[in-house]
């Protein structure tokens, strides 16, 4: 089905330039991406227009552009889409290099910043990790790193201030680190000063241009200022010292609850835990008792089959926390949220 | 140290270098965290009998060998089964995380001609896992990367390899690397063919280097074609199609609905090994069976929408939105598509050492684990297993020597080289030519070689070789790609011509070679692996003789009552010369 040519209007020109739109107009082939088209400028009208492109197949995240003004992958963007001309330019949150190739390598410095995985050191090799708890980590690994999210933030874009906040990418990079079943760093020090999450304000621009579909706004932002939230200012804490002021072995809280001191061992409803005693089997947490017991589901293997058996009461000096709380926090949960809504309020005005 | 190249294998030898104690300069074309490694999907061999207890190392190598019709290299894929375990272990302790078993250990499933459930996976994005953890490891460890710029020529003092030269390709500035060794880990070349899977970068610079500077080319006539790439629309075709599919349960019609791999390879059916499944796709096709656009149908609607989208999310997301296709609702079509390059530069297998002092190779850069055909996932494996090996020799090796001295005129002979397109007195397309010689390659050197199509292939490469010369591209040096590409085809046709040269001389067919003039396995070409070396710019062809196995691991391949596992079968049915029966 060859039809009348598709007309495409390319931003040529460079950093010590002004540059503009160029006209082309291009065969139309059917099922034809937008990368095709920009293959074939180059190929036969534009030796030396620069664009980056790997893969074509929407797994190495190197062709980002903006088409017809919206942040997309050129190669996972039909031309039948559109009616009439469409518009290619380069991402606008970063500086120009050349047409649709820009300087991205800001990105990669934020990276550097960011503490990497850290396991326990005695922690045994081959890992054991439960399939729902790995599940959840999936979703942030997917990301190839567009920096599309990047390009549609406003904190980036519109204001460029980059030295405020690391982006969206980067909430997702932590979110996979903070999430990993056995990862032992707290970055939430990181995140409420220099990563800068205050920043975002959840308009969810970053996740609606998500090429992967990761919900980065839902899924790794919010979970991650709930987070900041209880560490840096631990209304958490402060509840659940109230209703189990026995609980045992707990170091003094540091007075500046930052990141760098150790958080104290606490477990939640849902949390998996491991059992100190032999084959550290796996349990999940029914229930944290008044007395600061937790009633348990162990974890045992019959072939492939799980099989939870409990409720059993163990102390907590008898588990360790195999990582942090999951999605849904069971103690002040609800006042967690409180604080993030009163957190944007203020914010906004600021 | 410098190593060319961020994929899996460059990122694990770097990695490994660096816990040597080298300082380490990691170099590559595109961004990091791109490389071609990405687009892996199905998953990494390593016998961890997490899901059939049954397999070990010996099974593995023994898949490995066969599949490869016994001209791979036994020691590297000894080495390759018994050491993939603990690099996929390894991997984790960076912080991937793969798919689990119900008790939290590595899921695996099964692939083509892996006798048991092998591959470790993480839906159909392995790669990217794999990539991420490897980049996120690096730069744990401060190790630096140059990223886009591309290297162009070994620069040698005497015999030893001292440095690199190439440019930037953001400001096309020249730049140079005076290092002790220098590590290739540059991947394949499937970008000299017309419909292949691979992405620009796939032009065998590496491995064409390692040529120039007089390191040997194992096996460049075997390039593998993988059964399964995208066929329609026209813009997405060659785009991977995971095997994955099939490993999931997956099955190939013909047009007239008929399962054919019944037939072709009734026991091992879709799981056969890749040229297996890609000849009955050919063969099919050519029998006028083919689908509407020339391949096969490709139907997992029987798993059922949600263990679809759960295991392939990435093949539904990828045929919904290129394709317009539901693969929860309609078959997929398929055809065969460049994939891989078995050959390579020649390596010792204990170190990744190739035949130049101080040049080492690991990765698909390197040669001599899959011999004629490679197995579904022994890629990932290998880029671990040999990227940690070439690493550590290659760390080892600069503790002992000192810095080579650049010689200028080296410098300046490869400046007057890359700097010739822009020069206004040239008059040929760049592109055009690549074209051509994909197109070329494509049509004389593809799936199926005959000595008549090899040859009139080959002066086209001599034709194309003399026209490149007169390559003129427009515009200045900042990131110009009709300059870089003007490059990268004097490196393709290099090698192209090896692997013509050495495909007319292998008048046999084995694996993924299938000359339709010699229908059969040679015994006498059985023993030997060809080799292609530099003679004073010209590419001349040699032969070694391949690697003999020791008594112990031989006698794995003898089977009680018959006399030779390369007896020949009739002609007739030509999908059985590619197997050894288990």
């Amino acid at each position: 089905m060859s039809s009348a040519p598709i007309v495409l209007q390319i931003f040529r020109g460079d950093a010590d330039s002004t540059g503009g739109e160029q006209r082309f107009e291009v065969p139309s082939v059917e099922g034809m991406v937008v990368l095709d088209a920009v293959h074939y400028v180059q190929a036969n009208f534009a030796n030396d227009l620069a664009c980056r492109w790997n893969c074509k197949a929407a797994k190495c995240g190197s062709c980002s552009a903006e088409i017809n003004g919206r942040p997309r992958l050129m190669c996972k963007t039909r031309v039948d889409e559109f009616v009439g001309e469409i518009h290619v330019g380069p991402m606008r949150a970063f500086p120009l290099i050349k047409d649709l190739v820009t300087d991205v390598s800001w990105n990669y410095e934020v990276n550097k910043q960011i503490p990497g995985f850290a396991p326990a050191a005695n922690e045994p090799v081959p890992y054991r990790m439960l399939p729902e708890d790995t599940e959840r980590v999936y979703e942030y690994r997917k990301c190839i790193e567009c920096f599309l999210c990047q390009d549609v933030c406003h904190v980036l874009r519109n204001h460029d201030d980059k030295s405020a906040y690391y982006g969206p990418r980067y909430m997702v990079r932590i979110a996979a680190l903070e999430m990993h079943p056995l990862d032992t760093q707290t970055r939430t020090g990181l995140l409420h000063g220099k990563a800068g999450i205050g920043m975002c304000n959840i308009t969810k621009c970053c996740q609606e241009v998500c090429p992967e579909h990761i919900k980065i706004t839902d899924n790794a932002i919010i979970p991650l200022k709930e987070r900041t939230a209880t560490d840096v200012y631990d209304p958490v804490a402060r509840i659940a010292r109230k209703l189990l002021p026995s609980r045992a072995g707990q170091p003094a809280e540091s007075p500046d609850g930052l990141a760098g001191a150790t958080p104290p061992q606490r477990f939640a409803v849902k949390d998996v835990i491991r059992l100190k005693t032999r084959g550290r089997r796996f349990a999940r947490v029914a229930n944290v008792l008044p007395d600061g017991k937790l009633q348990v589901w162990i974890l045992h293997m019959n072939g492939k089959v799980q099989h939870w058996d409990g409720p059993k009461i163990v102390r907590t000096s008898d588990v360790t926390n195999n990582y942090g709380p999951l999605d849904e926090v069971g103690i002040g949960g609800k006042l967690v949220e409180q604080y993030i809504t009163e957190d944007h309020a203020a914010e906004q005005h600021g | 140290m410098l190593v060319i190249g961020a994929g899996g294998a460059g990122m694990r030898a770097a990695i490994e270098a660096a816990a040597a104690g080298a300082r380490v300069n990691v170099v590559c074309k595109s961004l990091l965290g791109k490389a071609h490694t990405v687009m892996a999907e199905g998953g990494i061999a390593a016998a961890l009998g997490n899901v059939d207890p049954d397999d070990n190392w010996q099974v593995h190598f023994q898949d490995t060998m066969r599949g490869g019709q016994l001209i791979n290299n036994w020691r590297m894929a000894e080495l390759h089964a018994r050491e993939s375990p603990d690099r996929v272990y390894e991997l984790e302790t960076y912080g991937a995380i793969f798919d689990r078993t119900p008790d939290g250990r590595i899921l695996q499933r099964a692939f083509g001609a892996h006798t048991y459930r092998r591959l470790c996976h993480v839906g159909d994005r392995t790669g990217l896992e794999m990539i991420r953890s490897l980049q996120d490891r690096i730069v744990q460890l401060g190790i630096e990367v140059h990223m886009e710029v591309t290297l162009t020529r070994l620069l040698k003092d005497g015999d030893r390899v001292v440095g690199a030269f190439g440019y930037n390709r953001i400001d096309g500035r020249f730049v140079a690397f005076r290092s002790k060794a220098v590590i290739m880990a540059t991947g394949g070349w499937g970008r000299i063919y017309k419909v292949t899977s691979n992405s620009w970068e796939g032009t065998g610079d590496g491995v064409a280097m390692g040529f120039d500077a007089g390191a040997e080319v194992l096996d460049p006539e075997m390039v593998q074609f993988h059964p399964t790439g995208m066929v329609w629309p026209p813009g997405v075709r060659g785009i991977l199609v995971t095997e994955a599919v099939r490993g999931e349960g997956g099955y190939l019609t013909n047009s007239e609905g008929k399962r054919f791999m019944l037939e072709y390879d009734p026991k091992k059916k879709e799981l056969s090994s890749r040229d297996v499944v890609a000849r009955s796709i050919y063969k099919e096709v050519q029998a006028g069976r083919g689908t509407e656009h020339g391949g096969a149908n490709l139907d997992v609607r029987h798993l059922g929408a949600e263990k679809i989208k759960k295991k392939l999310p990435s093949m539904y997301e990828q045929f919904l939105k290129l394709a317009d296709v539901d693969i929860t609702k309609a078959p997929m079509e398929v055809a065969p598509t460049i994939h891989y390059a078995m050959g390579g530069l020649r390596v010792e297998a204990e170190t990744g050492a190739t035949t130049v002092p101080g040049l080492y190779a690991a990765g698909e850069a390197a040669a001599g684990l899959h011999g004629a055909n490679r197995l579904g996932g022994n890629s990932l494996s290998d880029l671990l297993v040999f990227g940690k090996r070439a690493g550590a020799a290659a760390g080892a090796y600069v503790r002992d020597v000192g810095l080579g001295k650049i010689d200028e005129r080296q410098v300046t002979e490869e400046q007057r080289i890359v700097l010739l397109p822009l020069s206004a007195d040239g008059t040929e397309n760049t592109y055009l030519l690549q074209q051509q010689l994909q197109q070329a390659m494509q049509d004389g050197a593809g799936l199926a070689r005959e000595e008549k199509s090899l040859k009139t292939c080959l002066d086209r490469i001599l034709e194309l070789r003399q026209r490149a010369a007169r390559i003129h591209v427009p515009g200045s040096r900042k990131y110009n790609p009709g300059w870089h590409t003007a490059r990268d085809l004097r490196f393709m046709l290099t090698i192209a011509e090896a692997i013509v040269r050495a495909a007319i001389e292998r008048r046999e067919s084995r694996g993924a070679h299938w000359r339709l003039d010699y229908l059969e396995k040679d015994p006498a070409l059985g023993r030997v692996n060809f080799i292609a070396y530099n003679d004073g710019g010209h590419v001349k062809l040699k032969t070694r003789p391949v690697p003999e196995m020791p008594a112990e691991l031989a006698k794995l391949f003898v089977e009680p009552g018959s006399p030779s596992p390369a007896s020949t079968p009739p002609a007739a049915t030509p999908p059985k010369a590619q197997q050894v029966r288990t």
